[in-house]
């Protein structure tokens, strides 16, 4: 009788195979009293070493069979075992008496609480490194091995109370076919690493290592988070039909990696990615993306407790114009207001916040503010294709205004001596109703558009998506919506201005063939989203495109729209 | 032994990267290096250490430095904290 288990979805993909149990050492320990306090410190220097030197061995394979990022996990844990604090705190405890085992434990444990006791994510994962290396020199000075993971026989479903980084360095990843562990979320080591290695994980199932027994047939669905045990015959059959179908879209996307984004027709578009923050420009562009199609300026100022400088932001904007080598870089000035809120800016607390004092509105009204990212933005220029993008814009007075800021800032930083690029773009997000309706006025005198779908639906539908009570309004799928985005995208296109989406309908296979029949250029989506949008265009002819629009603009209700998309999806 | 006060001026106080980066610099001096807050002593040389203390922005610390190469290292110290340790 198979039974079922509840756990955090933590790495996608379906594994099947036998359950191998990877039980910790014993690394329980008598305590006793030192007399020669010179020589148990020197027990522990020997152990320490002999500690930093296999760690920077696993970091060095994990470079290769992991990735760089996962490896600097490693050289951090030889940074924190070598920690003066850490290292002093032991000595001490060794002179006052205790054996080098105690005083490990006793002042590792010491910060580890206190960097629990911290209300910051960032801060918990180093108190998991620093047991982490408790662990592995506590074996050392016992003399023994820590989980090997090395060699495991193929198709093994690792079952573990922690995937610690040190097991994951060494872990024998083609015969591993999933993993199950007792503790740790989406964010965990375990997690981070499970998906870099694209092995199926369910994590934080209560007493994985006691209810799996070493050998049964284990399913790991990572994408329910469910761990099924000895299942019967009906069962794997259906797990293995998933797993298959998975794998084999998972293959055909990967077909798309490295390639061009064109129609079927070979129309070329430019598929960009967006981000929040200067690291994830490294993560869209491991994701294959073309462009940053949105870089959100916010996180700048929400986790500032003042306005950032000209120099801050100017750096954040050059970092993600310099790992975008040249490639177009589209940035959104600050969208304060609305559901964000930025404390030390004051706002005052406004009935309607959506209809209120938010974005471009608060930037103009605050000029000199305005001015210094747009002085950033400009100096950045120097750095690769930035592009300046203004939201929540409702007449093109709001435009022109912003558009002369920018020409204030390229004279001034001209007199200052300050590189530039002179002819770069300022263009809109087209979020507003207001904006759909005079796409055409706009088209004249903005760059490019950018199209963000997930304001235009809300404002076009007067339908706030978090209240359950009008949600079912909110939906692109309506002609509403559909119509503006169209008027914006043909405007813009009659004006040979540059189109894109940055809002979640670009990645929505369904609306691809629209924007295509409009002749959208630039598709925006998140980094997961990367290839399965590439492959969404490559479906669709122009011809074939047109056609259906035709029949779908037709349609009068949302759900004969979506009805319509869905029958003809490809 | 010298001794100067300074006040934390870090946004987020002494946070990762902060005190990642003071650590590093007090590193390439031989003296000890100790930041004294109010209610406790931390080894300056020791980015765990020094974000375990949690030292919030605003707090006055007095950075105490003991050996060979003490004028040097409090000099630095106290240029890099007033700074902001690069944020």
């Amino acid at each position: 009788m198979y039974s079922m288990y509840e756990g955090v979805n933590a790495s996608e993909g379906i594994g099947i195979g036998k359950a191998v149990l990877a039980v910790e050492p014993d690394l329980s320990f008598e305590p006793h009293a030192v007399e020669d306090a010179a020589a148990e410190k020197a027990r522990y220097q020997q152990a320490l070493d002999v500690f930093c030197k296999k760690t920077e061995a696993q970091a060095e394979r994990m470079k290769v069979t992991v990735g760089e990022n996962e490896a600097e996990i490693m050289s951090g844990h030889i940074m924190l075992a070598q920690d003066p604090g850490l290292v002093d705190g032991i000595n001490t405890a060794i002179d006052g008496g205790s054996c080098a085992e105690k005083a490990l434990v006793d002042t590792s444990t010491m910060f580890e609480n206190m960097f629990l006791s911290m209300d910051d994510e960032m801060f918990r994962l180093r108190a998991a490194d620093i047991a982490d290396i408790r662990t592995g020199i506590l074996a050392e000075l016992l003399g023994k091995d820590v989980v090997d993971l090395s060699v495991l026989p193929a198709g093994s479903i690792v079952v573990v109370h922690d995937l610690t980084p040190s097991m994951t360095a060494t872990i024998d990843k083609e015969n591993v076919a999933g993993v199950v562990t007792e503790v740790g979320g989406r964010t965990s080591h375990s997690a981070i690493i499970a998906r870099a290695l694209e092995i199926p994980a369910v994590l934080s199932v209560p007493n994985a290592c006691g209810a799996l027994l070493n050998g049964a047939t284990v399913i790991v669905d990572g994408i329910n988070g469910h761990v099924i045990n000895d299942p019967d015959e009906e069962m794997l059959e259906d797990y293995q039909k998933r797993a298959d179908a998975f794998a084999e879209e998972k293959h055909a996307l990967e077909a798309y990696r490295g390639k061009p984004t064109v129609t079927a027709d070979g129309d070329k578009k430019t598929l960009a990615c967006n981000i929040g923050n200067p690291d994830d420009a490294k993560t869209a562009v491991d994701h294959d993306c073309e462009a940053i199609g949105l870089f959100r300026s916010e996180f700048l100022f929400m986790d500032a407790k003042e306005l950032p400088s000209e120099d801050e932001q100017f750096e954040a904007y050059r970092k993600v114009a310099t790992t975008l080598k040249g490639a177009p870089v589209i940035i959104r000035t600050l969208d304060v207001g609305g559901d964000k809120e930025i404390p030390y800016l004051k706002l005052q607390k406004e009935d309607n916040p959506f209809m209120g004092y938010r974005a471009v509105r608060y930037c103009l009204d605050n000029a000199d503010e305005y001015k210094v990212q747009l002085r950033a933005l400009l100096r950045a220029s120097a750095f690769g294709d930035i592009k300046i993008m203004v939201p929540l814009v409702t007449c093109v007075e709001e435009l022109r205004q912003v558009k002369e800021l920018v020409e204030t800032c390229k004279k001034e930083l001209a007199e200052e001596g300050r590189k530039f690029n002179e002819n770069i773009e300022v263009g809109i997000m087209m979020e507003t109703a207001a904006a759909a309706n005079i796409a055409d006025i706009l088209a004249k005198e903005a760059d490019f558009f950018s199209i963000g779908t997930n304001d235009l639906t809300g404002y076009t539908m007067a339908s706030d998506r978090g209240n359950d009570k009008v949600a079912y309004l909110y939906s692109w799928y309506y002609p509403a919506v559909l119509r503006a985005i169209k008027n914006i995208i043909v405007n813009g296109v009659k004006e040979g201005i540059m189109v894109g989406m940055c809002g979640e309908a670009a990645a929505d296979p369904l609306l691809t063939p629209l924007l295509l029949s409009w002749g959208m250029e630039e598709f925006s989506v998140s980094a997961p989203s990367v290839l399965k949008t590439r492959k969404a265009i490559s479906q669709w002819s122009k011809a074939d495109a047109d056609a259906l629009e035709a029949k779908v603009m037709q349609l009068d209700t949302a759900d004969e729209v979506k009805a319509a998309l869905m029958e003809a999806a490809r | 032994m010298v001794s100067e006060k300074v006040t934390l001026v870090n946004p987020q106080g002494l946070h990762m990267r902060p005190a990642g980066m003071f650590a590093s610099a007090m590193g390439k001096f031989s003296c000890d290096v100790t930041v004294v807050t109010p209610d406790k002593e931390v080894n300056g040389k020791s980015p765990m250490a020094l974000m375990a203390a949690g030292i919030p922005c605003g707090t006055e610390v007095e950075v105490r430095c003991d050996g060979a190469d003490e004028a040097e290292a409090l000099a630095s110290a106290v240029e890099l904290i007033k700074s902001g340790l690069g944020e």
